[in-house]
């Protein structure tokens, strides 16, 4: 069984394994939804999966647009739906 | 369309400025471009309007009223391409004397200005570097989308009775007894008496094709986008090293910094000058500087991504003025064209002094600073 | 030295070709393991023939002179005379990668067609449910739709399948009758019929019956509008409902020719309509000291991928290529002509759309405005449509808007699509987001 911990996302815990992506992570959760478009407040998930589409970008300790079906997820990180 | 009044060639902003106002003194015409709208530099610019970075001087009094003929561009047009007086603050990096001087002589030539010490500074752009402590706000500098401008003009010149042919490269410009007759194009030949030459850095073809000469060339430069972030940056803002680079003939690369937000939440900085022909090819060095420049006055910005850069050539003629006027060998041929980094805010007024001169008015201004004949020289 | 860039199968084949003779080879890539998207894994490859995959890998762990940078995403290369300087991220620093020959090998991401409610949550690639699964042990949601066109859909929803999915349905547009185009590529490529009893198999045993001529061309509140089309991909009327928690769709591949813009290769338009690279009999691009294998010579799968990077490597390490080397990517690229025969993405598409449509996702532009942008603003390409939209603007910088951007220009204007601007649309600077403080320390001039 792997290592599992958690970060935060909007708040709320989130469980994670080790090496998952914080996409991933999410979706186990059932956080489907990552951010709401800046114009339009469009609700959106994860799209193309692999760092192209940047569709799944999330504000991660303050930093935004970062793609969270690309980065590792790491204990105590807080992260927030992005725009 | 037959027998246009006047033929424009050109579909960027100084054309499409100058097809509008011809139209709405009357006349029927024509505009033609090699490619589509805004395919020239206008599709590489930032859409500045600035009478900031202006000396006292003929394109001082041109910047001033071609500011003012924008907004009244809005009103005819509509509210269609994110027109905004913003304003522009310039910063001293160093010495401020030269900074404060030019805006001391600015301001008796009608241009508005607010000096800034460091509280008023960081008032107006509360994110700039804490050490910079002086700057002007000049009020009038404005902004726009430069792209769209010149699409929604040339929408306005066609329900107006004019026409554009795009994907037409102009092959032969007709000369018959010293005056201009038409165009010979790739989509077909075209008689006009008049022909506005608005093709800004290719300009000096047109002239070639009509048997006369215009000495414009490129001097390329590179805009960097960023990713859209929060709003970090209020106004145009700029270091006082810009109005030097802007004069100066140097062929060597040239830098300042240049920085501003958009609509849609990008930044977009400058700005380079180079003088290597058409050479397009993409710079990391000159990236990197522009980034270290830009970082130097927004330390904030060192956090924010770059998505893209890219580039454009900007027209210019040898005294850095533009060329505003009919040719010095064929009458009829008209030139609004070497705008170099300003062609976006000078466009309209450019095409009010094209008009008058054309149709024989007084205009705002006398236009001689920026006639075609003083390449002329005098053979001995 | 050689610089390999990217670690799916065609730079791992490029890395361990060239490695033979002792040359030192740098494989770089961004993911924290080997394999790329095709061999995507988190503690070992499944699906078909993976074990060629761990293989492969131990193979080229076990060679000292072949260095793998990982988590290393390269956004520009420069070439300066005979070095090239391939610069990258990792860990939030800049480096740089010095060599005298580069291959690229960077891959494909899936294509994407937009349609009613394929940017809401639940919409993705098959990619994407591939990544969840295989990379990072997740399912995307319960109850599965897979459609689009393409073999890549086989192991995605047979994948699902075995991790307890439910498949709710397997559609692709196009009829598998389209096989009988290529009679010479299935001859050349028996073994292929092994695959496809694999997938048979896999598909019989959980019940999935894929349907052709079938295409999700709606989704709205967890309900997929699966649509009958006719071989042009017009909607011929029939429809069914489907609930479900997650619709996969995609259409092939398309290559990322970001680096090769950059360091200017000569490209070309493939019979697919995609852009691509141009390479010589060995792989070599326009330019010297630079090769290209798999994807971006053609989308042609992970078979072509091995060999094409194979050659690639020992072109570029100067050792001899075998006639029956060529011979086999031969067959290869005859299966890769009969899978652009068998899956064509053709234009019927734009009929699926409304005017509310987000046709740029980045920048949220829906075909309205693209519509408007060329009948009142006089748009007559899809670079002009992009200046005055912004499509293309965003974040992705056009890789998945930009070609269906040209297609509905098009589509509108009754102008075919060029070259040049197949071309143009993947001409980026810029690989990938650097932020302004890591391109300013890498400053050298102050």
């Amino acid at each position: 069984m792997s290592q599992t911990d958690r970060f935060t996302f909007n708040g709320v815990d989130i469980q994670y394994e080790e090496g998952q992506s914080i996409a991933a992570a999410l979706i186990n959760d059932e956080k489907r939804e990552l951010r709401s478009t800046r114009f339009g407040g469009e609700p959106r998930s994860i799209f193309c999966g692999i760092g192209i589409c940047f569709d799944c970008i999330v504000v991660i300790n303050g930093v935004g647009n970062q793609r969270s079906c690309l980065i590792q997820a790491q204990p105590g990180m807080k992260v927030e739906s992005g725009q | 369309m037959q027998n246009p009044d006047a033929i424009v060639i050109g579909a960027g902003i100084v054309g499409a400025s100058a097809a509008l106002s011809l139209t709405n003194a009357g006349m029927k015409v024509l505009v033609i471009d090699r490619g589509a709208v805004s395919s020239g530099t206008t599709g590489a610019g930032e859409g500045n309007i600035l009478v900031s970075d202006k000396d006292p001087g003929p394109e001082l009094t041109l910047a001033l009223r071609s500011r003012d003929l924008w907004f009244e561009m809005q009103e005819d047009v509509g509210d269609s391409f994110e027109l905004e007086a913003k304003g522009g603050v310039v910063v001293a990096r160093r010495d401020d004397a030269p900074l404060m001087k030019l805006a001391i002589e600015q301001s008796k030539h009608g241009v508005i200005t607010q000096k800034l010490d460091h509280t008023s500074l960081h008032e107006v752009e509360p994110y700039l570097h804490p050490d910079l402590t002086s700057g002007v706000l000049y009020p009038q500098d404005a902004q726009c989308q430069p792209m769209l401008a010149a699409a929604h003009i040339i929408r306005i010149v066609m329900q107006r009775g004019g026409a554009l042919i795009s994907q037409a490269k102009v092959l032969r410009v007709h000369v018959a007894d010293g005056r201009v007759q038409g165009v010979e194009t790739t989509r077909g030949t075209f008689k006009a008496p008049i022909i506005v030459n608005a093709t800004g850095t290719w300009a000096g073809e047109i002239a070639e094709l009509a048997g006369s000469h215009l000495p414009i060339a490129p001097r390329k430069g590179f805009i960097l986008v960023t990713e859209p972030t929060k709003k970090y940056i209020f106004h145009k803002v700029y270091d006082s090293d810009y109005v030097a680079n802007v004069a100066s003939s140097d062929a060597d690369l040239q830098t300042s910094t240049v920085v501003e937000g958009t609509r849609s939440g990008t930044i977009l900085i400058g700005a380079s000058r180079e003088r290597v022909g058409f050479d397009g090819s993409m710079n990391y060095q000159i990236l990197r500087t522009l980034a270290a420049q830009a970082t130097s006055l927004f330390p904030v910005l060192r956090d924010v991504q770059l998505l893209r850069a890219y580039r454009g050539f900007r027209p210019y003629a040898p005294d850095h003025l533009p060329v505003i006027g009919e040719d010095a060998l064929v009458k009829g041929l008209w030139h609004s064209a070497g705008h170099e980094g300003a062609g976006i805010g000078l466009a309209p007024g450019s095409a009010a002094l094209i008009t008058d001169a054309i149709l024989g008015r007084e205009s705002f201004m006398d236009s001689t600073p920026f006639s075609p004949t003083r390449f002329v020289k005098v053979s001995v | 030295m050689i610089i390999v860039i990217g670690a799916g199968p065609a730079g791992l084949a490029a890395a361990e070709a060239a490695s033979r003779n002792g040359t030192e080879v740098a494989l770089i890539d961004s993911a924290p393991r080997m394999g790329g998207q095709y061999w995507r894994h988190r503690k070992s490859v499944t699906g078909y023939k993976s074990p060629r995959a761990d293989l492969l890998f131990s193979k080229i762990a076990a060679v000292e002179s072949i260095t793998h940078i990982s988590e290393a995403t390269v956004w520009s290369a420069e070439r300066e005379g005979d070095i090239f300087k391939i610069n990258y991220l990792q860990g939030g620093v800049e480096n740089s990668l010095v060599g005298e020959k580069v291959i690229v090998a960077t891959g494909a991401y899936d294509r994407a067609l937009p349609f009613p409610g394929w940017d809401t949550p639940g919409s993705m690639t098959p990619g994407a449910a591939q990544s969840l699964l295989k990379g990072h042990g997740v399912l995307p949601g319960q109850k599965i739709i897979v459609a689009g066109t393409g073999p890549f859909l086989l192991p995605v929803a047979t994948g699902l399948a075995e991790a307890g999915a439910d498949i709710v349905g397997l559609f692709d547009a196009n009829s598998p009758l389209r096989w009988a185009l290529s009679p010479r590529a299935l001859i050349s490529n028996l073994s292929k019929f092994f695959e496809l009893i694999y997938y048979a198999r896999l598909l019989n045993k959980y019940r999935i019956k894929p349907q052709f001529g079938r295409a999700v061309t709606a989704l709205k509140d967890g309900v997929a509008t699966v649509s009958k089309v006719d071989s042009h991909f017009s909607i011929t009327g029939q429809q069914a409902t489907l609930p479900t928690d997650v619709v996969a769709v995609g259409w092939g591949f398309l290559p990322d020719l970001t680096l090769g813009g950059l360091l200017v290769f000569k490209q070309k338009v493939d019979s697919d309509g995609t852009a691509i690279f141009s390479v010589d009999n060995f792989q070599l691009s326009s330019q010297r000291d630079i090769w290209i294998a798999g994807e971006a010579t053609g989308i042609g799968g992970a078979d072509l991928s091995l060999i094409e990077g194979e050659i690639a490597g020992l072109a570029a390490s100067g050792q001899k290529i075998s006639p029956t080397l060529l011979r086999k990517r031969f067959r290869k690229q005859l299966f890769a002509d009969a899978l652009k025969r068998s899956y064509p993405v053709q234009d019927g598409w734009r009929g699926w759309l409304s005017v509310g449509t987000t046709i740029c996702r980045c920048e949220e532009v829906k075909l309205q405005e693209i519509s408007d942008s060329v009948s009142e603003l006089g748009a007559e390409d899809s670079r002009t449509a992009k200046l005055f939209t912004r499509a293309g603007m965003g974040l992705c910088q056009g890789r998945m808007c930009s070609r269906n951007v040209s297609d509905i220009v098009s589509g509108i204007t009754g102008c075919a699509v060029t070259d040049t601007d197949r071309i143009a649309g993947s001409n980026r600077p810029i690989a990938e987001p650097i932020s302004l403080g890591q391109l300013s320390d890498g400053n050298i001039r102050l």
